[in-house]
Parts: structure tokens; sequence; C-alpha cells
């Protein structure tokens, strides 16, 4: 999985000091994409779902996606925004899977 | 797309707003009192009219155009006479008008909050008590945008009035879906925005003062009218300086003829049913709590699911099952200390004349599924 582009997000989470960017994909994301990212924090994955959602927390970070988007949205408190680069690194060096 | 996030910007527009808006960028452009042009300034007082009467302000023509509800915020806190005087305003007000007041210091004296109950409701008895003589005005939010709750604006008219104080009216949430009685009410100064339930483009809006009250406004700039005069020093100001949005007033005129022929009380009807059909419909899905009841009877509803972030929810309905909604705070802060729901906020849904009962049943379809879905949510900590 490769990391094509990364988008400031609509989300608009910054008036509770967050800041978040998608990270596009080159291709959507199935079920092992998103288990492998798991060891980035506390995990939830809402597998019923007609479209699972899953979101991946620490104290600074944010990751949520839906399975078969070709992007998922990572926030990062504006105090650790050099965490960002973190998650694009594990991704793009397929560290996760 | 199912677009329940009325409450932020109302979505589509009705097909008479886009050809006004259109026709008037593709005529040739009118100056407002520049070069005799009489096409421009009669658009525009066609759209006070119309404003005067939707909002029922027979003195139409002390309605100035701005780019919305926060410049008029910021032209009618700059403009009053507020330097070292006592200002009220509700637990249940926007940034658009908090920000102004709490940031122009050297303008405004100080400033007081009149709390709310968990609903978003202002007790006129909690005006009465906290009022007294040296208090300049009240700063009232006609409709909650995070509750709904539609305050009793008479009655708190009446109390601002007795005790030597202007009623100031926020009908930027109320505006063409709730009737507004400025005359009737008492209103002082009101302030509204084009883009919601006027049906207007963003970057429209406007604010009323009454005649007689002292005020003078914070911009200054070409009006095309009278340009060898520089200063104003008989107090005869102008308050629409700079070439004036022409293309989106003729939108606003079309959404404001729009909201009166169809009815503003008719369109409160109907959005009054969608949001029963809407608190009905979620109230009975286990997890899901609702912030409000019919006694908040304005087009907007804020809930929570249990064990989801606002936030999680409204990325979820958006894309998995293409409902639009909006979550967090809602640009009103202080409200949500009353609600309880200061740390995320709310998930807002909120309705327009132009939905229908299949947009609310797809919303409280979506929201069953994800909170059932949440019983068998995997989850590693």
């Amino acid at each position: 999985m490769k990391i094509i582009d990364k988008i400031a997000s609509r989300e608009r989470c910054a008036e509770a000091g967050w800041y978040a960017w998608d990270f596009i994909l080159d291709q959507p994301m199935d079920d092992a994409f998103i288990l492998s990212l798991r060891p980035l924090g506390s995990f939830v994955y809402l597998s019923m779902l007609s479209k699972p959602f899953f979101k991946i927390e620490s104290d600074y970070r944010l990751i949520k996606g839906l399975r078969g988007d070709n992007f998922f949205r990572v926030a990062v408190h504006d105090a650790y925004r050099d965490k960002l680069a973190e998650v694009e690194a594990l991704v793009s060096q397929g560290k996760t899977e | 797309m199912i677009y329940l996030n009325q409450a932020a910007s109302t979505w589509p527009k009705p097909p008479q707003v886009l050809k006004a808006h259109a026709a008037a960028l593709s005529a040739v452009p009118a100056g407002q009192f520049r070069g005799g042009s009489a096409e421009a300034a009669d658009g525009m007082e066609d759209c006070r009219n119309r404003l005067g009467t939707l909002l029922g302000i027979s003195d139409f023509e002390r309605i100035y155009f701005s780019s919305g509800a926060t410049d008029s915020a910021n032209a009618v806190i700059c403009g009053l006479k507020l330097k070292g005087r006592r200002v009220f305003a509700t637990q249940t007000e926007h940034n658009s008008i908090l920000r102004p007041l709490l940031n122009h210091k050297d303008r405004v004296g100080q400033v007081d909050i009149v709390p709310c109950d968990a609903l978003g409701r202002v007790s006129p008895e909690q005006v009465e008590a906290m009022l007294d003589t040296d208090t300049a005005a009240i700063f009232l939010n006609h409709c909650s945008n995070v509750t709904g709750m539609i305050q009793d604006v008479s009655a708190i008219a009446e109390i601002a009035h007795r005790h030597g104080a202007l009623l100031v009216l926020d009908a930027a949430q109320s505006a063409g879906c709730i009737p507004v009685k400025g005359d009737a009410w008492g209103v002082d100064v009101l302030v509204f925005t084009g883009h919601k339930s006027l049906f207007g483009p963003q970057g429209t809006g406007g604010y009323y003062v009454r005649e007689g009250i002292p005020f003078s406004p914070y911009r200054y700039g070409g009006t095309g009218r009278d340009s060898r005069q520089l200063i104003y020093e008989s107090g005869n100001y102008e308050f629409e300086p700079g070439t004036q949005n022409l293309p989106g007033i003729a939108a606003l005129a079309a959404g404001v003829a729009y909201v009166l022929e169809e009815g503003v009380e008719q369109i409160a009807c109907k959005e009054g049913a969608l949001m029963q059909r809407l608190r009905e419909g979620l109230g009975a899905i286990e997890r899901v709590r609702l912030y409000g009841d019919a006694r908040c009877s304005g087009p907007i509803l804020s809930f929570n699911i249990d064990g989801l972030k606002p936030a999680d929810a409204a990325y979820i309905l958006e894309g998995g099952y293409g409902i639009r909604v909006r979550a967090g705070l809602h640009c009103a802060p202080l409200i949500h200390r009353a609600m309880g729901t200061e740390e995320c906020g709310t998930i807002r849904a909120s309705v327009s004349n132009m939905n229908n009962e299949k947009d609310v049943d797809c919303l409280i379809r979506a929201v069953r599924e994800i909170a059932e879905s949440l019983e068998d949510a995997h989850e590693d900590h």
C-alpha cells in the first residue's frame, strides 16, 4: 500500500486543537491493511457495518477510516504535528504489514 | 447525498435563487449609485423591502447589507455606544457574537453571560435578576444552533427596555424558518445571515438598527455618493461602503421571495413535523441520547451515540451512508457546559424546507445500524 497524496481534511476539528489530513492510498483499504494498523494505538473496529469503520487512537494521534475507501484520516494534536510523518513513514515503508 | 446540515448553510437552494444569481452575474455590472445606474439601487431596495416584510420591520430602509452574521455582529458591536458599559449575552450565543464582544475590548465594557438550562432556554426571570441600570444591551440568540430552543424575545425585550437597555437579536438561525416580529417584539437591533434559511448565497446578510439609537459605522469607504465629502461631521453616516455584493443580494432577494411565497409559518410547520419524526425515531434507539425535546421547536436536533465520539459518528454517516450532518461544538461553546457536552460536543442534524421524510428516515436507519454495530465492536486497548 502506498500513500500517493496528503490533503488537509475538510473535517474542522481545529476548534478542539486538532488538525486533520486525509492520506490518499493507491488502492482501497481491505481488512488486512486495517488490521495491520493495530499497533499504532488502541483499536476499534465496527466490522458489522455495511461499510466497516476503524479507529486507532493514542494520546496525541487519531487515525480513522472506512473499509473500501482509498483514504484514511489522520488527526494530530497541534503540539504533536511531527507525529504525522511517523504514520506516513510506517505505511509507506510497509512496516505495518 | 442526504444533506442534514441545513443549520450551517442551506442546500440545495430553490431554483429561482440560482436563476437570480446567474442573471445578476450575466448582466452588465450595475453600480450602486455609481454612474447613474438605478437598477442596482432598485435591487437592493427590493431586497430590503422583502426582508422588512419577513422580519416584521416596517422601517426596512434601516436594514443594511453585510457579508453575513459575523460581519453584522462586528458592525453592530463596534457601532453601538458600548464602551465602558455593561453588556449581557446569553450562554446560547454563537461565536459570531461572543468573539466580537469579548475581543473588541476598546469598544465594549464588561460582558456578563446569562445562563441557560440544559435545553438552551434562557429564563426571562433570570435576565431580570441580572440586569442593572448600567446595562447597555442584551445580546439574545433567537434560535439555538445547538438545541433548536427558541427564546421568548418579546418578554426579554420588555425587561431590557424597562432597565434602559437595548435588545440585540441574533436571528441568524431563525430568519426564514421561524416567524420573526421585529417591531412587535420591540427588537432594537437585529442581525441576520443570508445563507441559512433565507436561502441566499454564502457571503450575504445584514443588520437592522432602529432609528434614534446612537450608531456609527466601523468601516468607511467609497459609496459612489457625494464623493467630495471626506469626513462625516454631521453624523449623516453611510453604512454600506465599498462595492456591494449585488449578485449575492439579488439571489438573497429571490431566496426571501421564496420564503414569503411558501409562508414562514408553513415552513415552520413542515420542519417541525420532520423534527418530531426525527426526534421520535432517534429517541427509540438504544444508546442514543437526545439533547432537547419538543420544547426545542427550531429545525435543529443534537444527539450522541453512547460509545462513539460525535466526530466519528459524523464520519461514518458521511462516508458510509452519504448523510451529511455536523459534529462538534457548532461554534457555540458555552451552551455545551449546560448540556454536559463540553468535551466532544454533539452530532447535529438540521432540516430545511427542501428536506423530506425520506431524508429523516434514512438518518434514523443509519444511526440505528451504527448503534447496533457498537454491540459487536472489536476493541483492543
